[in-house]
């Protein structure tokens, strides 16, 4: 999937931090590398009778500040590295968030458009069985990522509890919500995207209402950011594209009816009333607010300086190379960096293990007004920093990350 | 212990090849090749000057079909996870051949325990089993000492297991001081397991042993209690003694008592009264009826196979004999008995441990003994058996028994 190894970014971008924040060599060590590795040959028995064996991993980053939390992937190019850098994010993620969760991640290796829906099955059970000592609520937590679903979180769960004989539904999180899985979780990273895009503006005395939004990429995250763009920030969708390409209209686009026309479709091409745009001219519109919500390295050193918005709102991860990430500081672009934006998402699934904890369900609202307050703190935490260190905002996430996490590993007297 | 070629890929190689002199199926072949579950961490340690220090560990379950996992922690600054992964395999096999209900595990840390002071070391091995407390136990996998492990670390692994479990668990870990419920005859379990096997190899060969001359290569703990308990046990005189600084020779017998006082006062072998010196080399080749290479491995080679005159040679030390000698060996009709058979005392006397700890009830001696016998003697005579009605020599026999016992016990829970 990836040339660079992504590893080897993550370790980059901790050095650059721990050089900024004057961290003593031990802790720089020992935060540089996971703490705990689990990997597992098992085999599952495919549907025409015959047995595979497929290679799983699951990488526990850091605990300091709670047990683990991170997706499992299912990808055909899965490695330890991937896993690894992925699992360091989750850490900085959580920290930043200031939920008391470590970082972890996993993956098994795999092609799952290969897979029938029982095959599927019994992979997620095998892989439980696997690893069911590390993982438990107050452990290590796993959740939905590449190639995984809601159905999937369910089976493992299943098989948790049954190795377990007890029910433990906040061992993992984005469960369907007839076995556990939280109100508000569909939307949770477009919304939670919504509330620091209010709070930059804020802060930049930007008035939101009726001003122009774009949004790269029409996933899970840029359908929903279209909605709550209009329906919270009172934005108005001028241009949205996905992998077939872009439509455009300065006078703005219904939200709604172009989910649905996506949806119905497959893609946003075509939708009436706009004309098309590539993928390349979206990211350079004049627009106040840009949403970058599909892939990663989106705005490189060739494009940053035609980037006109005001912010960009990083929904998606790594869409910024840290070349682009210089020029949009030198331009005065704000940027608010992935792991801020699109951290609804670990929050409402924190959200989650906290309702299944005490067993006991929040109504829609409270999981918002609990994500408002999450999110309205981490965005004031880095911009504070941002202002008083003159740094990048993302440089200054990544400081608050370290130095939460270096603290909690500090006092249980680690290092 | 620590090998310039990849000891994990060894090990594949040698299940490759039993596995194709046994027609294992491609699947149980492949899920047998890599290890089932591995874990790493990393420990940050305080030093004694104050800093902290991150040690790398490893902790690797091979396969636990037959039962939990077994095998040593190794504390070396050399360890990699692909040694760790080729002992585990071995361990597999080892526990397999004994029939003992066990898997194959193994452990490391990269460290220098030389450099460490008792108070690191207690430390790390409390930081190992804070970290590893949820993969092992009694009924889950059970570390033992290994290269620069000691009873005494035992002890503090197994006092870090309980209090993290908050219950007693001796069980968790083996080779523990006496006093905390290690085993009765521990001490000499793997020599006198070869001399086991040893005794049983003379029977099936018609070999008359007692009176007759062994050669012994090293004089560590296997080395010196394979000497004595061969002239105990088996009324062998031991006419050649060698370590690393040299070797001694007398044709009539050496008496084994006097040299472990003699070594244990000059350190050493060498020079003891009544002997006349001798080189490795030509130890290696005398005229005995047992050749007992209870050191290093690779000793016995391409180079000097052709010229050896044992009639049998038992692997006290773990790979002594190289493939291409195994091959000479065979075709000159000298008889080995395999290291992992001929040195699987100590981990039967582990497990014994074990099951002392688990229904907390304690075998006087000869209690043990008989039960060691029991165990070496019917694994000598399952491996003799395929060796003789396949025709291959005592190595592969060996591992076919165990590849076949492991292989049936993961397709009998289903799992390929």
């Amino acid at each position: 999937m990836e040339a660079y190894n992504a590893f080897a970014v993550s370790q980059q971008q901790l050095d650059e931090a721990a050089g900024i924040l004057g961290l003593e060599p031990t802790m720089h060590e020992f935060l540089r590398w996971p703490q705990k590795e689990f990997t597992a040959h098992f085999p599952v028995k495919m549907d025409d009778g015959s047995v595979r064996i497929f290679q799983g991993f699951r990488v526990e980053y850091n605990m300091a500040r709670g047990p683990a939390k991170g997706g499992l992937r299912w990808h055909v190019q899965e490695t330890i590295d991937t896993i690894r850098a992925l699992a360091a994010w989750m850490t900085w993620k959580c920290a930043i968030v200031d939920i008391p969760l470590g970082g972890g991640k996993g993956g098994i290796i795999c092609n799952p458009r290969e897979l029938s829906n029982g095959e599927k099955e019994r992979l997620a059970r095998a892989y439980i069985r696997a690893f069911a000592d590390i993982f438990g609520q107050t452990k290590d937590v796993p959740a939905p990522d590449v190639y995984t679903t809601p159905q999937i979180m369910a089976w493992m769960m299943d098989e948790y509890e049954t190795i377990m004989r007890h029910h433990h539904p906040g061992m993992i999180t984005g469960k369907p919500l007839a076995v556990g899985g939280s109100q508000g979780r569909d939307d949770a990273t477009a919304r939670g995207g919504m509330i620091v895009t209010r709070k930059a503006a804020e802060a930049l005395k930007i008035n939101l209402s009726g001003k122009t939004m774009a949004i790269q990429g029409f996933g899970n995250a840029g359908q929903f950011a279209a909605l709550l763009g209009s329906k919270l920030l009172g934005l108005k969708l001028v241009a949205a594209s996905d992998s077939r390409g872009g439509v455009y209209n300065p006078k703005g686009i219904d939200a709604q009816a172009l989910v649905d026309y996506k949806l119905k479709t497959g893609a946003v091409g075509g939708f009436p009333g706009t004309e098309p745009i590539s993928n390349e001219k979206l990211l350079e519109l004049d627009v106040v607010v840009l949403f970058p919500s599909a892939l990663e390295n989106v705005i490189t050193k060739d494009n940053a300086a035609n980037i006109k918005a005001k912010i960009v709102c990083e929904l998606a991860n790594g869409p910024t190379t840290p070349e682009a990430d210089k020029i949009l500081w030198a331009n005065n672009v704000f940027v608010i960096p992935d792991f801020l934006a699109n951290s609804g998402g670990v929050t409402v699934s924190y959200f989650e293990q906290v309702q299944n904890t005490y067993n006991f369900y929040w109504p829609l609202a409270e999981v918002h007004k609990h994500l408002e307050d999450k999110l309205t703190r981490a965005f004031d935490a880095v911009y504070d920093m941002h202002q008083k260190k003159k740094v990048q905002m993302r440089t200054a996430a990544y400081m608050i990350s370290i130095m939460r996490v270096a603290e909690a590993c500090r006092l249980r007297g680690w290092v | 212990m620590t090998t310039n070629c990849n000891a994990f890929t060894m090990a594949q190689a040698q299940l490759d090849e039993v596995a194709d002199l046994i027609g294992l199926d491609a699947v149980t072949h492949e899920f047998l090749r890599w290890p089932q579950r591995e874990f790493a961490a990393r420990l940050p340690v305080k030093m004694d000057d104050g800093s902290v220090r991150v040690f790398e560990a490893f902790r690797v379950q091979y396969n636990t079909a037959r039962g939990p996992a077994k095998g040593g922690v190794r504390w070396h600054p050399n360890e990699t996870i692909d040694t760790v992964r080729a002992l585990a395999a071995w361990m597999t096999w080892k526990c397999a051949v004994v029939d003992i209900p066990l898997g194959g595990g193994k452990g490391g840390v990269i460290c220098n325990p030389r450099e460490l002071s008792n108070g690191e070391k207690e430390r790390l091995a409390r930081a190992y089993m804070r970290a590893f407390a949820g993969v092992v136990g009694f009924d889950r996998d059970v570390p033992a000492p290994d290269v620069n492990t000691t009873p005494q670390i035992m002890a503090w692994m197994m006092d870090e297991y309980e209090v993290i479990c908050r219950h007693h668990c001796p069980g968790v870990i083996t080779g523990k001081p006496l006093p905390l419920g290690g085993s009765q005859g521990r001490v000499d379990a793997t020599a006198r397991g070869g001399m086991i096997a040893l005794r049983e190899a003379a029977d099936a060969l018609g070999i008359k042993l007692a009176g007759r001359k062994m050669a012994l290569q090293g004089f560590g703990n296997v080395g010196r209690f394979g000497g004595l308990l061969a002239e105990e046990m088996l009324g062998m005189k031991v006419v050649a003694v060698s370590d690393e600084f040299g070797g001694i020779y007398n044709e009539k017998g050496i008496d084994m008592k006097d040299l472990a006082v003699y070594c244990d006062r000059t350190g050493s072998v060498v020079n003891l009264d009544g002997t006349a010196p001798i080189s490795n080399k030509d130890l290696l080749e005398l005229d005995v009826e047992v050749l007992a290479p209870a050191a290093l491995e690779n000793v016995i080679t391409d180079d000097n196979a052709g010229s050896v005159k044992a009639k049998i040679i038992l692997e006290l030390a773990n790979g002594p004999t190289t493939l291409k000698a195994d091959k000479m060996l065979e075709d000159k009709g000298v008889f080995f008995i395999p290291d992992f058979l001929a040195n699987a005392g100590g981990v039967t006397v582990s497990y014994f441990e074990q099951v002392q700890n688990n229904y907390n009830f304690y075998w006087p001696l000869p209690e043990l003994h008989r039960r060691l016998e029991d165990k070496m003697t019917l694994a000598f005579r399952a491996v003799y058996d395929i060796h003789v009605r396949r025709k291959i020599n005592m190595r592969k026999a060996a591992y076919m028994i165990s590849v076949i016992r492991v292989a049936e016990a993961c397709r009998l829970r289903g799992w390929v």
